[in-house]
């Protein structure tokens, strides 16, 4: 069982279907980092994107590029609407947390409930076939899907890191995110820098929801079950740290992968359960790595005197 | 004076007649009624609404041959929308409202919740469709129609061993309620009739990468495989297996008895061995005008073939069952529509055939085995 090429074929697959999950959960970890919300109406935002896009490529026939373009836009505009009639009245009200959580999870049962009564509960695929064509390398099944799929994260993840790094706007995000109080006194405008957060989550959101349905089908409830994993991970890379969170992802798909080469099958489920429980209870701020190059330590005559 | 009296009871006589005669009339075009409890709204309705068709299609066949002893059926058609709840509201109302003795209904979380219902007020509850080996112990006055989970894959299993020659069988299951019994079902069956089960193996429900599952399947070199999935993983688990170079055949019950699938799975499909619970227009001439006549009305397929076809030969059961009540000169009641199906025990239904009810409440129903060749069901054997 513990062949060479057997482990690598777990590893590559493992890598290959992480990939959605990578890309939500670093939407999921932006829009905590910058908005500060916990927000699980990305499962609803989750749902329209993919039924968006299931109606413009099963149902109308339209081109790949034209479908992501209309789920895109449609998607954008979701996030806009909750951002805008729902997530700004509380910011103004200055509503505790509780609010934004309960909010955000029954907007997205009620995205679900929606999508249920329109679309029904059969499963449904983007694709007309879910097989792609494939080839062996060295020992290992290499698909077509994979290697769309992880190429196209990357190129996800490197735009977001370019727009958040190298642009006025990311930057603006950034000084958003550590303190937005001071980053408005500064002539940033908050509420336009929280509008671009959610768009370029709703962006991540149809590339994952895409690569899903390449592969798999879906039914209206299966957003709100991913959610699981985006929020683990948002938790164990550290609640600030997009990477963190995508590298995570990363990591639980290859432990659940692995895991079966050790327990049933069966029991894969568990471990996100029993790594959420793990993660809440030691280690509440992420995991931290340690860091290549450490920084100086401010000077001691800063501290307070405890005399 | 006498003359005026003899008209006058000549008269009179003649109304006493006429009156007898229109009573006669009257109770002879009684409706004889029974309720039908599908999903009309909601995320089910795709499949309720065409079962429902189908059901009515049925009532008015059998009408306009003259009904039952000249009496009308008439369906009591109430929404469950496939939630308990709606379901013990609707059931309550036909009992209650409409007096029906006997009521069909489907959807097993449906079928359980409503069982108490017709137990307690003793009327003939008929399950059309669910499948959950529980449904044959919910009680004295609930039975089914349609074979439980257990029927076809047994079937599958004696095949794979007896006719197809498979010494080792791999089984793949879902792990959910139906996954895990399905799966016990087929590894019983294939090892008493003398096979080996070499792998048993469970995937999560919420996974879609069974890469290990499927390398541990592929290291202990089944014969055959068995896969107890869902509509929903069905394809993902068949694409993965043949992707990674396993080309043993492949089994499924009548889940996979789905032309989506078959669709979804392209070329991989290829070869492919169902099971499904009622004939096709392949095998039946009756079927086949079933389906011509869905096209020219509703100018597509009924969804759901195998239910509707099902539910079209529920009204002709009831109707075999008033009958037998009717004929017998008993009242009609709830338990004198059961007693009449226990003692008749066996109905040639004109959609699935031949149906035996047994004394343990489950059903004997031939089983189709279809194979998909060119991404089409064929149809491959009848295991009775």
């Amino acid at each position: 069982m513990f062949d060479t090429s057997i482990l690598l074929q777990i590893l590559w697959t493992g890598i290959a279907t992480a990939t959605y999950g990578v890309l939500l959960a670093a939407a999921f970890s932006l829009v905590l980092k910058v908005v500060k919300v916990w927000n699980f109406a990305q499962a609803g935002m989750m749902g329209i994107a993919y039924y968006t896009l299931y109606v413009c490529l099963q149902k109308a026939a339209l081109p790949a590029a034209l479908a992501l373009g209309i789920a895109v836009l449609v998607t954008i505009g979701a996030a806009l609407l909750i951002d805008t009639l729902g997530l700004r009245t509380f910011r103004r009200r200055k509503s505790p947390s509780l609010t934004y959580f309960i909010f955000t999870l029954l907007l997205s049962e009620l995205v679900q409930y929606v999508l249920a009564m329109i679309f029904g509960t059969e499963p449904v695929s983007l694709a007309a076939t879910v097989g792609s064509a494939s080839t062996m390398i060295a020992g290992v099944i290499v698909s077509r899907w994979d290697v769309t799929a992880m190429l196209s994260t990357l190129a996800c993840l490197a735009v977001l890191y370019v727009v958040l790094r190298r642009t006025r706007y990311g930057k603006h995000m950034t000084a958003v995110a550590d303190n937005p109080e001071l980053s408005q006194l500064y002539g940033m405008s908050v509420a336009r820098i929280y509008a671009l957060t959610f768009a370029l989550a709703a962006l991540l959101v149809v590339a994952a929801m895409y690569l899903f349905g390449t592969r798999a089908s879906m039914v209206p409830e299966t957003p709100l079950r991913m959610m699981l994993a985006a929020v683990i991970a948002a938790l164990l890379g550290g609640m600030d740290n997009l990477i963190g969170a995508a590298l995570a992802a990363l990591f639980l798909s290859l432990l659940q992968s692995f895991s079966v080469l050790f327990i049933p099958s069966a029991w894969q489920g568990l471990i996100l359960y029993a790594l959420l429980f793990i993660t809440i209870l030691f280690f509440p701020r992420g995991v931290k790595l340690p860091r290549r190059n450490a920084r100086r330590k401010p000077a001691a005559a800063a501290a307070p005197s405890t005399a | 004076m006498k003359a005026v009296r003899r008209g006058v009871l000549r008269a009179g006589a003649a109304l006493v007649l006429c009156s007898a005669v229109w009573a006669g009339s009257a109770a002879a075009a009684e409706p004889l009624p029974f309720g039908l409890a599908l999903p009309m709204t909601g995320s089910q309705a795709l499949f309720g609404a065409d079962q429902a068709k189908a059901a009515q299609w049925a009532v008015d066949d059998i009408n306009a041959k003259g009904g039952v002893n000249g009496r009308p059926l008439k369906m009591v058609l109430l929404d469950t929308q496939a939630d308990p709840r709606q379901g013990i509201n609707a059931v309550n109302r036909m009992i209650s409202v409409d007096k029906v003795p006997v009521f069909g209904t489907a959807w097993s979380s449906v079928v359980k919740s409503v069982a108490p219902i017709a137990n307690r007020s003793q009327t003939l509850e008929l399950s059309v469709g669910a499948n959950s080996p529980e449904i044959a112990r919910l009680g004295d006055y609930v039975y089914t129609t349609y074979p439980l989970a257990d029927v076809d894959i047994r079937a599958l299993a004696k095949y794979s061993h007896d006719t197809l020659k498979k010494q080792k069988a791999a089984v793949l299951y879902i792990h959910n309620d139906s996954g895990v019994e399905g799966a016990r079902i087929y590894r019983e069956s294939f090892t008493a009739a003398g096979g080996q089960v070499v792998a048993y193996e469970a995937y999560d429900e919420q996974s879609t990468d069974y890469t290990g599952a499927l390398l541990k399947v592929r290291a202990a070199q089944p014969d055959i495989i068995h896969i107890q999935g869902l509509v929903a993983d069905l394809p993902q688990v068949i694409t993965q297996l043949r992707r990674l170079g396993i080309s043993q055949p492949i089994t499924t019950y009548s889940a996979g008895y789905n032309p989506t699938i078959v669709k979804q799975l392209g070329a991989a499909g290829e070869g492919l061995i169902v099971s499904s619970l009622a004939p096709s227009p392949e095998l039946s001439p009756t079927v086949a005008k079933f389906v011509e006549r869905w096209q020219s009305t509703e100018h597509r397929v009924p969804n759901g073939l195998p239910y509707t076809q099902y539910l079209y030969d529920m009204p002709y059961l009831i109707a075999d069952l008033y009958k037998h009540v009717l004929d017998s000169g008993k009242p009609v009641t709830g338990a004198t529509i059961r007693a009449a199906m226990v003692s008749t025990g066996k109905f040639d239904l004109p959609m699935t055939g031949m149906l035996e009810v047994l004394p343990d409440h489950r059903v004997n129903k031939p089983v189709y085995l279809y194979q998909v060749k060119d991404g089409k069901f064929v149809a491959l054997a009848t295991v009775k």
